[in-house]
């Protein structure tokens, strides 16, 4: 028997404690991710600042009607429902495709996801005299989506949109397309500036906070309709680091617990610091993309060849301490559309000599070319001592490399703008150094090899026109047969290597570094990386 | 007094007027199209056409000055071209952080500099004069940029004793006197404060050495003044210049700290600055000049208008 | 402090030079020691810098890979190798070259330019003084860094670009120190006397207002060198100066950074060597000052 007075001190004693350890909130779980972007990438729907940026403000706060695959790591992704879950092309009309929209999505602030919605997203970047055009994000998304001509609603969960000409691969451009609310836009009284802080999408994440040019603040949406991509971490904190070794050391200071793209030179440090280094084969090429444009000097193919000669790829993959692979094209040789290209790209000096020298340049007139790079950032690699590195082998062939250097964001204005344009061909520049994503066919290879995709329709930077392979890639579209489509898309690498299109360099393996805090995160092979893998 | 007041006034405004002038100008020595310099390259023809009205394209040039600066007037500097944010919310949230580092690392500067100087003022010619001198020459020689990064390799890669960049995990909306904001404060401030100290050390050493000299204070002594006696009739007679010259250093600090801000990634005006040139944000550098220089120029005036009240013995022509 | 500057500069009596005097400053340098170690070292690089196609043991584009960030000391690299495997010593030798170069011409053309104007403006007086002098006021009411960076920033990266920034950044100082001596000097008794004695601005000028402005301005001058060698490489180190892949100290401090990790001591060379000889010019020009009898 409990005398009463040992009884109820004891409840007094452990009543605080019970008090406690069940009032005690659960500990929220938070991540700080170091980017490599000058800046956070707009949150308004679609991200500007590269292909890398949809990880971090796209597929976090919003969802795609197809989406990729990006939460797997040991295999290539591929295209799965998003908003859509199905998508047909009209049998009678191969110019029409059907999606059926996701039943139950709410959007961020509550209002519901139907078809409206969609038609209400493609005239923001495609309908310019719609109220809620936004002329920024067209800008951004429009060169990816080349193929839409028109669109409509059938119902509230169907909608139609109509291509441009018959294309097999039109879906491939769907993952970068993605939907905000209507209501929101409405809500903050037409004010793109205002859903930057305060938007609202359907995705895995909701934005809490946003500090311009420094941090942006991602919180798990419990309420996410994708039950298998719940978040794993509860704030995700984005913090932009341009500058490679300042966000090594921000990572080695422990101010932020992942980074992307450490400078190869601190890899040694962070291993020996118990810091993870995780990489993946990334669908990703690191090229100088010519102008073929009269009055370039890239025009003629010996020296566009010379050129593929005339650099020492594994010196640059030494330089980035392994974190490269060696580029025999535009795609890696393990692709199934790499194909046997007549023209091998590898370190011969002679026979780079050699074909300058038909082409009419000496040590006495060499070539003089101007080409446009980056400072650095996401997909850039180690710009600045690659380019110096480049420079110096294209001197050893007589051509001297002047260049003009300018920040990312920037670079993509000059690549969208096409070769002929005044800022690019009036100021001189016949090259553009930017790394492309090369994930699905249309990102690898149609979009640079067809003429229809010269700028402004898209980002055929050089103004190729091979009539063969227009041809060819006109054929791609129009066949719904997967074989015959890889027979073809194989056809269009070989001749973009014959035909040196571009200096191709290195792949890169995107390696990011991470404290021992964090336990979990799958890195695709892809540029999109599911952020909600992240776990602590 | 007044009317001493009202003539620096007088003298000010056409200065600022002129600072005015120079930022308006900076478009214009950007090569190529002006109107390159300040829309987009995506941006659809409408607007193109509102800017070409804002800014007066089509109007002769006195005009488009007019334009510019009524606006700025207003508080109106136009939108950043690269996040089309306005550049007057921006530049005013960065000065924040540069007037925080600049005034932090000037306090420090000057406090060791007076003392440097002082010290080796009373003692000129000893030991301590020859230290103190070293370290001077040694401050105004060394390229700040180069020390921040040895900062950063001893204390930062090396020692791992503080934070290599940044304002803080909050970021510059969130300053705290606590901790970790202040470990990221100190290698920049003490970066940045090397500059002041070199100087200041030689201007209160030949200050201090001067009037120690001068036959009111040998007669002072003479009559059996304590030291501390001594030491307030010197600091008396020190503080104008002194006072000048430290006033002015903070506005070099805050002009000049884009080389120290690059290294250390602080979110200031310097920052900024360095990430406007690069993505050639004209609308973005013309404020930041405009309004780092008329800050400088108001500090300018300032100093100005509270010498004579320390040294009525001062009236600047 | 420039105001501060003149006024103490006039404090030395302004005479006519004489043949010896330069003899005795000579002199008189020779026996500070810290002058003539700073003058030595000044010398010793400036030599090197010159000669550096002749002296320096390798070719400094030439890259490597595999010789990539050599610590000092290695075989054939007496200082290492850079980020890209080219040798470090070369490199500094080479850069010494355009450093110098930046540090030195603007300061050069800002002496014969800022003379020039500020001997008008002095001698001539009236509102054409006042309009000069309030137009250079203008421009200092910009901190010289500030200025520097946002010329340089506005009309584009490259050598030339910085040149003219440096050197629009050190008119205004000149122009102040050789307006306030030229206006002090023409006050003077003497040259009163020569003007009524029916001689012409031109020769007065050359005879009397020169000989001494030219001093003051010169030991202004000799202080500004350290400041534009420094800013000249702080362009460069934000990337606004010299064009890779030219070697020139700041821009090779801004290249070496992340090698801070593997090898401090190698990426902070470069910034040492823009120490060092800034340091040098102000020794140097402490001790010509008070050779010449002028404090500062």
């Amino acid at each position: 028997m409990i005398p009463v007075t040992t009884h109820w001190k004891h409840w007094l004693l452990a009543a605080p404690l019970t008090l406690a350890l069940s009032a005690a909130p659960h500990a929220e779980t938070v991540a700080r991710y170091g980017i490599s972007m000058a800046d956070i990438p707009l949150t308004t729907g679609q991200p500007d600042r590269g292909a890398g940026a949809y990880q971090f403000t796209g597929h976090t706060l919003y969802d795609p009607l197809i989406a990729w695959e990006a939460n797997i790591g040991t295999r290539p992704g591929k295209l799965v429902p998003g908003l859509a879950t199905e998508w047909k092309v009209d049998a009678k009309d191969n110019k029409v495709w059907r999606f059926t929209l996701r039943r139950g999505v709410k959007f961020h602030d509550g209002s519901d996801f139907k078809a409206d919605a969609v038609v209400w997203n493609l005239d923001k970047v495609l309908n310019d005299k719609s109220p809620q055009f936004d002329a920024k994000q067209s800008a951004q998304v429009r060169p990816r989506i080349p193929s839409i001509a028109s669109f409509k609603k059938i119902d509230d969960y169907t909608v139609e949109i109509t291509t441009k000409s018959v294309d097999a691969l039109f879906p491939y451009q769907l993952p970068w397309f993605l939907i905000g609310s209507p209501a929101q836009w409405d809500k903050l009284g037409h004010d793109w500036a205002k859903v930057a802080t305060q938007p609202s999408g359907t995705g895995p994440f909701k934005l809490d906070k946003l500090v311009p040019r420094e941090r942006a603040d991602l919180v798990k949406n419990a309420a996410y309709w994708d039950k298998t991509r719940i978040a794993k971490t509860d704030r995700i904190v984005l913090i932009p680091i341009p500058d490679a070794v300042t966000r090594a050391n921000a990572l080695l200071n422990g101010q932020v617990d992942i980074i992307e793209t450490p400078p190869p030179d601190v890899m040694p440090q962070l291993v020996a610091q118990k810091f993870k280094i995780v990489q993946n084969v990334t669908p990703h090429v690191w090229p100088y993309h010519f102008s073929t444009q009269p009055g370039s000097p890239w025009t003629d193919l010996r020296v566009r060849k010379a050129v593929n000669l005339a650099v020492d790829r594994d010196a640059i993959v030494k330089l980035l301490g392994g974190q490269a692979v060696v580029a025999k094209g535009q795609l890696d040789k393990s692709s199934p559309w790499f194909g046997k290209p007549a023209f091998d790209l590898k370190y011969d000096l002679p026979a780079a000599r050699a074909l300058m020298a038909q082409a009419g340049f000496t040590k006495a007139n060499p070539l003089k070319a101007k080409i446009i790079i980056a400072q650095g950032g996401t997909g850039q690699m180690l710009s600045l001592p690659m380019n110096e590195f480049i420079q110096q082998s294209l001197a050893e062939i007589d051509i001297q490399v002047e260049f003009e250097v300018v920040e990312l964001e920037n670079l993509y204005l000059h690549w969208r703008s096409g070769a002929k344009s005044e800022m690019n061909a009036g100021k001189g520049i016949t090259a553009i150094n930017l790394g492309y994503v090369t994930a699905d066919p249309f990102y690898a290879l149609t979009r640079f090899a067809a003429a229809k995709y010269i700028a402004p329709n898209g980002v055929n930077w050089g103004g190729y026109d091979n009539p063969k392979v227009n041809d060819a890639i006109d054929k791609i579209g129009a066949t719904f047969d997967t074989k015959e489509q890889d027979k073809l898309l194989t056809f269009v690498h070989e001749q973009m290597v014959n035909d040196a299109l571009m200096l191709w360099v290195v792949h890169d393996t995107n390696p990011h570094a991470m404290s021992p805090k964090v336990k979990q995160f799958v890195q695709a092979q892809h540029w999109f990386q599911d952020l909600t893998t992240i776990g602590m | 007094m007044l009317a001493y007041l009202f003539k620096r006034l007088l003298y000010t405004l056409p200065i600022a007027l002129g600072v005015t002038l120079v930022s308006f100008t900076l478009v214009y020595l950007a090569p190529g199209d002006p109107l390159n310099a300040i829309a987009p390259a995506d941006a659809p023809a409408d607007v193109i056409e509102t800017l070409k009205a804002t800014y007066g394209l089509d109007r002769p040039m006195p005009v488009r000055y007019a334009l510019w600066l009524t606006r700025a007037l207003h508080g109106d500097l136009g939108a950043s071209i690269a996040t089309g944010r306005s550049v007057a919310s921006e530049v005013l949230s960065a000065a924040g952080n540069t007037l925080l580092l600049a005034a932090v690392a000037a306090v420090a500067g000057v406090g060791i500099g007076c003392v440097l100087g002082a010290l080796a003022g009373y003692h000129a010619g000893g030991w301590v004069d020859r230290i103190a001198s070293a370290v001077s020459v040694v401050g105004v020689s060394v390229p700040h940029y180069w020390l921040g990064l040895v900062l950063t390799i001893v204390f930062s890669v090396k020692l791992g004793w503080l934070p290599a960049m940044g304002a803080g995990p909050g970021g510059s909306g969130e300053w705290l006197w606590d901790a970790d904001h202040l470990s990221c404060l100190i290698l920049p401030a003490a970066t940045l404060s090397v500059i002041p100290m070199g100087i200041i050390t030689r201007t209160v050493r030949a200050l201090v050495a001067d009037t120690v000299n001068q036959e009111f204070v040998v007669a002072l002594r003479a009559r059996g003044l304590s030291s501390a006696a001594v030491f307030r009739h010197v600091a008396k007679n020190a503080a104008p210049t002194v006072l000048a010259v430290a006033g002015l250093q903070v506005g070099y600090l805050m002009g000049g700290s884009i080389l120290v801000e690059t290294v250390f990634a602080w979110p200031g005006t310097g920052f900024l600055l360095n990430t406007a040139i690069f993505q050639r944000d004209i609308p973005l550098l013309q404020g930041i000049i405009l309004v780092l220089c008329l800050f400088f120029v108001a500090l300018n005036l300032l100093v100005d208008l509270a010498q004579p009240l320390l040294d009525p013995r001062i009236r600047r022509a | 402090m420039p105001t501060a500057v003149v006024a103490l500069v006039l404090a030395s009596p302004a005479a006519a030079p004489r043949r010896g005097y330069w003899h005795g400053v000579a002199r008189q340098l020779a026996r500070n020691p810290v002058a003539v170690v700073s003058a030595s070292l000044l010398l010793l690089i400036v030599l090197a810098a010159l000669f550096a196609p002749w002296l320096a043991p390798a070719d400094p584009y030439k890259a490597s890979m595999i010789r990539r960030l050599l610590p000092i000391g290695s075989v054939g690299h007496l200082l290492g190798s850079d980020e890209l495997g080219r040798d470090m010593l070369t490199r500094l030798m080479y850069g010494g070259r355009l450093s110098l170069l930046m540090g030195v011409l603007p300061v050069l053309f800002a002496f014969v330019i800022g003379t020039s104007i500020g001997v008008i403006a002095g001698y001539v007086g009236g509102w054409v003084n006042m309009a000069i002098m309030r137009t250079f006021d203008v421009f200092y009411a910009f901190p010289s860094v500030l200025l520097a960076v946002a010329i340089a920033g506005a009309l584009g990266p490259g050598m030339s670009n910085s040149l003219i920034a440096l050197t629009l950044v050190f008119v205004p100082q000149v122009v102040r120190v050789a307006e306030s001596v030229t206006t002090q000097v023409r006050q003077l008794d003497y040259v009163d006397a020569a003007r009524l004695s029916g001689a012409g601005p031109l020769s007065i000028i050359r005879v009397h207002v020169l000989g001494n402005v030219l001093g003051p301005v010169f030991v202004y001058a000799t202080g500004l060198v350290s400041v534009s060698l420094i800013l000249a490489s702080g362009l460069s180190f934000l990337g606004l100066g010299v064009k890779p892949p030219e070697a020139e100290w700041g821009l090779m401090l801004n290249t070496l950074r992340s090698a801070i990790y593997i090898n401090p001591t190698l990426a902070a060379l470069p910034g040492a060597m823009i120490f060092v000889t800034s340091m040098a010019f102000n020794l140097l020009a402490d001790g010509v000052r008070s050779a010449m009898d002028i404090r500062l």
